[in-house]
C-alpha cells in the first residue's frame, strides 16, 4: 500500500534544476535506500519526502490511514508530520536535556496523550537500551547511544515512515551495523523507512527497495533485485596482482568484444559481450600465456557495482 | 615571520567571510561612536521647554517671554498653574515659571518668581535652574536699572528744587533784614517819646475834679438847706465837704500847669508815633512779600517731598534685588538614589530582556535540536512565543526581586507598585522581542550578545539617564523621543516620583504595547525567512553551481 508518491517532482534553485522528473513511491513496509554522488540530489529528494521542502513542479502526496486518500503533502503538512519520523545526518536533540527529557519533550510536541507517550518512551527506551541511561544528559551518551537517542526521538510518536540521512555517517562498522540492526527491527513493527546514505553496503544489507539518484534525477528505482537484474551474469571478475601479468592481461582482453573494464588494483571486473564465450577464451590464453591470477569468477552484481555502472554509464 | 603574516592574513579572510560578525565587531563601535557624535555635535543652547505661568500675561510677563526666547527656549504659556507643573510630570516642560502679578516693584517688597522644577531629573535640574537663571537675572537687572533710575530722577529733580528756592531764600533773608531795620527805626523813634503822664487823662482827671467840686458844692447847699439846726452836726458834714472842696481847688490849680507840659509830651510822641507807623507798613509789607516768598518755598519743599515720597522702593536690598527667585520642587524632597531608581529599573529590565532574548534564540538557534523542530507539528508563532514566554518568567522573577528590594527602601511606594509592575513588564516585553530579534537576525551567540549590548548602549546614551536629551541635535531629539527606554523610564518615573495613575501614563503604554506588537510580527517574518534561509543554505551546501547543471 502506497504511503508517500511524488509524481513528476522537479526542484529547481536560484534557476538550476538540481532534481528533475521524479517519479517515487513509497509503500508502506519498505526501506528504501537512497544513494547518490555527493550534490546528486538524494538529501533534496529527502526533504521533498518529508516536507521541508517543496517541490518546484509535480505533486508530493501522501495517503491517509483511516481511507487512504490521497491529499497533497505540503498543503497539509502539519498533518503529515506526525506520520513522518525525520533524523537528520547531524544528532537533533537538546543536549543539555537528559534522553528521557529529551523523549517527553518531542513525544509532547506531537501532541500525545501522556499514558500513550509514557508507554511508547518505555519501549523505545528498552528497544534502543538506552533505559539505564535515561537520566543522562543527552551531551553525555557516547555517539551510538546519541545516534540511537536521535532515532528515539524520530520514533516517539510512532510515525509512519521514518526518514534518515546518513544514520551511520561517523560510525565505527560495529555501530554501524548496530544501527542498521535497530532499523531492521524498527521496520519490523511497521515503521516504512527511507535511508539516504553513502554506504552502500549498508544499504544493501538493510534495504529492500532501492533508488539510485545521479544528476538530479532518478536513474533507478526497484527492488534490490530489480535494480541488479540488468547487471547479473554480464560481467566475471578477476582477482591479479598489479604488475605485467595484469597489465598483459588487460591488454589481451581489450582484443576480445567486451564493453568495459573496470580496474579496481587487484580486482579487474569485465563486461564482455558474451561472458561465457569470453571466459573460455581467457583460459585458454592464460594457459598459452602462462599468466598468473588468483581466480576467476562470475557473481552476482554489488549495489556498488550497480551503482558504479549507473554512474559510468551515464558520464 | 611569513607563517606569522598568513595567519594573520587567514584570521582576516575569517573574520570578512563571517559578515555579521565582521559587521558587529568592526561596524558596532563605529555605529556608536557615529550616532553619538551626532547626537552631540551642536553647540546650539540645551533644547530646553519651558513653561510660563502668569496671572496675567501683561508687558512685563511678555517682555521676560521675549528674553527667554531669546537664548532658542520653547516657550509655553499657561493659565493654570496646576497644567504648568503637571505637564513638568509628565515631561512636556523641563520648569514652569510662576511669574508674579506684575513685574513691577512699587514698595519695599521684592517680586518672588518661584521656579517649578522637578527634582527627579538631577542631571538636568542645575542646568535648567542655571540657564534660566542667567535670563532671570537679566529682568531683574532691568527692573533694579529702572527703580535706580527713578531714584536718581527723583534726587535731579529734588536738587532743581532747592536750587531755585536758594534764591528765594536769599530773597527773604534780605526782606527780612530790611523788615528788621526798619523795626530798629520804629524802636529808636518809641525810644525817644518821654510822656509824663497821659495828658488825656489829666485832662478827664480836671473835668471830673471839676465836677467833683460842683457836687460837693451842691452837697454843702444841700446841707445848708437841710435845716440842720445843730451846727455841730451840721459842721461834722460840711466840714470834710468843704476840706474835700479845698483839696481838689488845690489839685485842680497845681494841674493847669503840668497839663500843658504834659500836652507838649504828647504831641512830641504823636509825631513819633506818625514816624513809626509809616516804619511799620514798610515792615509790614517787607514781612508779607517773605511770607509769601516763604509760603513758595513751602510749597516746593512740599512737592519735593511728595517727589521723595513718591519713590516707595527705599530699601537697598529691594533695589538692588527688585526680583527674588524661589525654587518649589514639584515632588517630594528625596534621596538620589529614589530619583534615580526609575532609570535603574528600566536599563535592568532592558539589559536583562535584550541579552536574555537574544541568548534564548541562540540558544534554540544553535542548538542540534533546531532542525528538528522544522519537523515538529507545532507552528512557528508557538515557538516564538515560548521564548518570549520564557523571557517574561525570568523578567518577572526579576523585577519581583527588584521591585521587593526596593520596597525595603522606599516603603512609601506600595501601592504604586503594581502599576511600575505592569509599565517594567511591557517595556521588558519590547525589549525582549528587540533581543529576539537580534537573537534571529545574528548566526553567531557572541555576535548576537553584542549586538545586544550594543543596541542596549545606544539606546542608554539615548535616553537622557547619563547625557541629557536636550543637548543633542534637535532633529535626532524628536527620533530618540520614541525610545523605547525613554518611554519606559518615563513613565517609571511618572509613577514612582509623582503617582501617575494607570490612565495618565496610558497612551505611552500604548506606545510601548505598539512597539511590542509590531516587533512580535517582525520576528515572525524573520523566523519565515529563516526557514526559507536554512533550505537555501541546505540547497547551497548540497548543490554548489559547480555540481548543478541542466539536465
Amino acid at each position: 500500500m502506497e504511503l508517500i508518491k511524488l509524481t513528476g517532482v522537479t526542484k529547481e534553485y536560484r534557476k538550476r534544476t538540481v532534481l528533475s522528473d521524479v517519479d517515487l513511491s513509497i509503500e508502506e513496509g519498505d526501506i528504501l535506500g537512497v544513494i547518490g554522488q555527493s550534490g546528486s540530489g538524494k538529501t533534496t529528494l529527502l526533504n521533498l519526502i518529508t516536507g521541508f521542502i517543496s517541490p518546484s513542479q509535480g505533486k508530493t502526496v501522501y495517503y491517509t490511514a483511516s481511507n487512504h486518500e490521497e491529499r497533497d503533502l505540503n498543503e497539509n503538512l502539519n498533518r503529515i508530520k506526525s506520520q513522518i519520523g525525520f533524523t537528520p545526518q547531524h544528532n537533533s536533540f537538546y543536549p543539555k536535556l537528559t534522553v528521557k527529557e529529551n523523549l517527553w519533550h518531542f513525544g509532547q510536541l506531537y501532541g500525545l496523550d501522556k499514558n500513550m507517550l509514557k508507554t511508547n518512551i518505555r519501549n523505545l527506551l528498552n528497544f534502543t537500551r538506552l533505559v539505564d541511561h535515561q537520566d543522562k544528559l543527552a551531551e553525555e551518551l557516547s555517539g551510538g547511544m546519541q545516534k540511537r537517542l536521535d532515532i528515539s526521538c524520530s520514533l516517539v510518536h510512532k510515525p509512519k515512515v521514518l526518514v534518515l540521512d546518513e544514520p551511520t555517517a561517523d560510525l565505527d562498522p560495529i555501530l554501524q551495523k548496530e544501527i542498521l540492526q535497530m532499523l531492521k527491527e524498527v521496520n519490523k513493527q511497521g515503521v516504512t523507512i527511507v535511508i539516504a546514505s553513502h554506504q552502500l553496503d549498508c544499504i544493501e544489507n538493510s534495504c529492500n527497495k532501492v533508488v539510485i539518484v545521479h544528476n538530479g534525477r532518478v536513474k533507478v528505482f526497484g527492488s534490490l533485485e530489480d535494480v541488479r537484474r540488468p547487471y547479473l551474469r554480464d560481467h566475471f571478475t578477476i582477482n591479479v596482482d598489479p604488475g605485467e601479468d595484469k597489465e598483459n592481461l588487460i591488454k589481451k582482453l581489450k582484443a576480445f568484444p567486451i564493453k568495459k573494464i573496470v580496474d579496481r588494483g587487484h580486482t579487474l571486473t569485465v563486461y564482455p559481450e558474451d561472458v561465457e564465450k569470453t571466459m573460455s577464451k581467457l583460459l585458454e590464453l592464460i594457459k598459452e600465456e602462462n599468466l598468473y591470477l588468483h581466480d576467476m569468477h562470475v557473481k552476482k552484481p554489488s549495489l556498488m557495482e550497480v551503482f558504479e555502472n549507473v554512474v559510468l554509464d551515464n558520464r | 615571520m611569513q607563517s606569522l603574516w598568513l595567519l594573520t592574513i587567514k584570521n582576516l579572510k575569517l573574520l570578512l567571510r563571517s559578515r555579521s560578525s565582521a559587521l558587529i565587531i568592526i561596524f558596532a563601535p563605529l555605529l556608536i561612536i557615529l550616532l553619538l557624535g551626532l547626537s552631540y555635535n551642536t553647540s546650539a543652547q540645551f533644547g530646553l521647554k519651558i513653561g510660563v505661568y502668569a496671572a496675567d500675561f501683561n508687558e512685563d510677563a511678555n517682555s521676560f517671554i521675549e528674553i527667554l526666547e531669546e537664548k532658542e527656549f520653547t516657550i509655553t504659556k499657561f493659565n493654570d498653574l496646576n497644567t504648568c507643573t503637571n505637564d513638568i510630570k509628565r515631561s512636556q516642560i523641563h520648569t514652569c515659571i510662576e511669574l508674579p502679578e506684575s513685574l513691577q516693584v512699587d514698595d519695599n517688597q521684592q517680586k518672588v518668581v518661584t521656579f517649578h522644577i522637578d527634582p527627579s531629573r538631577i542631571n538636568l535640574v542645575w542646568m535648567i535652574q542655571e540657564t534660566v537663571k542667567s535670563k532671570f537675572n537679566i529682568k531683574a537687572q532691568e527692573i533694579s536699572q529702572e527703580l535706580t533710575g527713578n531714584i536718581l530722577s527723583i534726587l535731579s529733580e529734588t536738587k532743581g528744587v532747592l536750587n531755585s528756592q536758594q534764591i528765594d531764600l536769599s530773597n527773604i533773608k534780605q526782606k527780612t533784614k530790611d523788615a528788621s531795620t526798619s523795626a530798629s527805626s520804629v524802636k529808636n523813634n518809641l525810644e525817644g517819646v518821654s510822656v509824663g503822664s497821659d495828658g488825656t487823662v489829666i485832662e478827664g482827671i480836671s473835668d471830673q475834679l471839676t465836677e467833683a467840686n460842683d457836687k460837693i458844692s451842691t452837697a454843702i447847699s444841700e446841707v445848708n438847706s437841710a435845716g440842720i439846726t445843730d451846727d455841730e452836726k451840721r459842721d461834722a458834714i460840711k466840714d470834710p465837704l468843704n476840706e474835700a472842696s479845698r483839696i481838689i481847688d488845690d489839685l485842680q490849680g497845681n494841674e493847669s500847669i503840668s497839663l500843658n507840659g504834659v500836652r507838649d509830651l504828647l504831641e512830641q510822641a504823636a509825631a513819633a508815633i506818625t514816624s513809626s507807623t509809616a516804619n511799620l507798613d514798610l515792615v509790614t509789607a517787607a514781612l508779607q512779600e517773605a511770607a509769601t516768598e516763604i509760603e513758595s518755598v513751602q510749597s516746593s519743599l512740599a512737592a519735593a517731598q511728595n517727589s521723595i515720597e513718591s519713590q516707595k522702593v527705599t530699601e537697598a536690598d529691594t533695589i538692588t534685588s527688585p526680583l527674588i527667585t524661589k525654587i518649589e520642587r514639584i515632588s517630594q524632597e528625596n534621596t538620589y538614589l529614589s530619583y534615580l531608581f526609575p532609570a535603574l529599573l528600566v536599563l535592568v529590565v532592558m539589559f536583562s530582556s535584550l541579552l536574555l532574548g537574544t541568548t534564548l534564540v541562540m540558544i534554540e538557534k544553535n542548538s542540534p535540536a533546531f532542525l528538528r523542530n522544522f519537523f515538529l507539528p507545532v507552528r512557528k508563532i508557538t515557538f516564538i512565543t515560548s521564548i518570549y514566554v520564557t523571557n517574561v518568567i525570568l523578567n518577572l522573577v526579576e523585577i519581583s526581586v527588584i521591585l521587593g528590594i526596593s520596597l525595603f527602601f522606599l516603603k512609601s511606594s506600595v501601592a504604586i507598585i503594581p502599576t511600575v509592575a505592569l509599565i517594567l513588564f511591557v517595556t521588558g516585553s519590547v525589549f525582549t522581542f528587540l533581543g529576539m530579534a537580534i537573537g534571529y537576525i545574528f548566526s553567531s551567540e557572541e555576535t548576537g550578545i553584542l549586538a545586544s549590548i550594543s543596541l542596549g548602549s545606544i539606546l542608554l546614551f539615548t535616553s537622557g539617564t547619563i547625557l541629557p536629551l536636550e543637548g543633542i541635535a534637535e532633529a535626532l531629539r524628536k527620533i530618540v523621543a520614541y525610545n523605547p527606554f525613554v518611554i519606559g523610564e518615563k513613565l517609571v518615573r511618572e509613577v514612582f516620583i509623582f503617582n501617575a495613575s494607570l490612565s495618565m501614563v496610558g497612551f505611552e503604554l500604548g506606545i510601548l504595547l505598539a512597539y511590542a506588537i509590531v516587533l512580535f510580527l517582525v520576528i515572525w517574518i524573520i523566523e519565515s525567512i529563516i526557514h526559507q534561509q536554512m533550505t537555501h543554505k541546505f540547497m547551497r551546501h548540497h548543490h554548489s553551481s559547480k555540481r548543478t547543471r541542466k539536465p
